[in-house]
């Protein structure tokens, strides 16, 4: 039970920091820094636990395990404030909404991917991560060709 | 020899938490994209359901780790939802593009 009660700290602050960006609509923390203190908060970790007397091996495991947690509760707020964005965009905004929901489309792809990747990385599954790069490499040609396609579309129907 | 059992269960519940609300947004986001498809015409709807197997690709490969749910199976139907979805879109999308 004390186990979850942590895990529901450990999510309300990631998910607060996450949030916090994108109400900014900036990097709190410029990405290239913060990566960089993640990789020191880890080295430091997993050299506390080793020097406490705990294997290597299996330092590392459990606190790339928390780390992969972390990369999930971080994509938990894109997801839901990109579907609230779907949702929210109607047939009122005019013909032009499609790029709006084209861009949000776009959101969700580039998080569930990232997630993909980072998560793999951090639980030694290099065939989610495999996939998830895939993945990731195809999301700029699904919108560029979705884009295309209601363009010409709309062309069309506007000579008829 | 440090006892780790703590930081080990913490570890375990909060993958396991981490991945199931991950998987619940997931699902959210699905259901956004079903009504996308419902609604809009044929390119909105190409849409709707190119996002929805992403999000149901990534649920069902959360749901195949042997850290969470083990189904084997999953993996299969998320990577073939994953890399035939994106493909299946952009070529459907080239048809719509010239109107045949």
């Amino acid at each position: 039970m004390i186990q979850e009660l942590f895990v529901l700290i450990y999510a309300a602050l990631i998910m607060g920091y996450v949030a916090w960006n994108i109400r900014k609509g900036s990097f709190v923390i410029d990405p290239s820094k913060l990566v960089l203190v993640l990789f020191g908060i880890f080295l430091v970790s997993v050299a506390g636990l080793v020097l406490l007397g705990s294997g290597l091996a299996e330092a590392a495991s459990i606190i790339m395990k928390i780390g992969a947690a972390g990369v999930m509760f971080a994509g938990v707020i894109p997801m839901v404030a990109a579907s609230v964005g779907l949702m929210r965009f109607g047939e009122e905004y005019g013909p032009n909404v499609f790029y709006a929901r084209n861009h949000i489309t776009g959101v969700v792809d580039t998080t569930a991917s990232l997630v993909m990747i980072f998560a793999g990385i951090l639980i030694y599954r290099l065939d989610l991560v495999a996939v998830g790069f895939f993945f990731f490499m195809f999301i700029p040609f699904v919108g560029n060709a979705l884009a295309n396609a209601y363009y010409y579309n709309f062309q069309r129907r506007l000579e008829k | 020899m440090t006892d780790l059992t703590f930081l080990s269960q913490f570890a375990d519940a909060a993958f396991f938490w981490g991945s199931f609300i991950f998987m619940v947004a997931c699902s959210v986001a699905g259901l956004a994209c079903i009504r996308l498809s419902l609604k809009g015409e044929a390119v909105t709807s190409l849409m709707g359901i190119s996002c929805f197997t992403t999000v149901a690709g990534v649920s069902l490969y959360l749901i195949s780790l042997p850290e969470l749910f083990n189904v084997g199976f999953a993996r299969d139907t998320a990577i073939a939802l994953l890399v035939i979805g994106a493909l299946g879109t952009i070529i459907f999308a080239r048809f719509f593009r010239s109107g045949d």
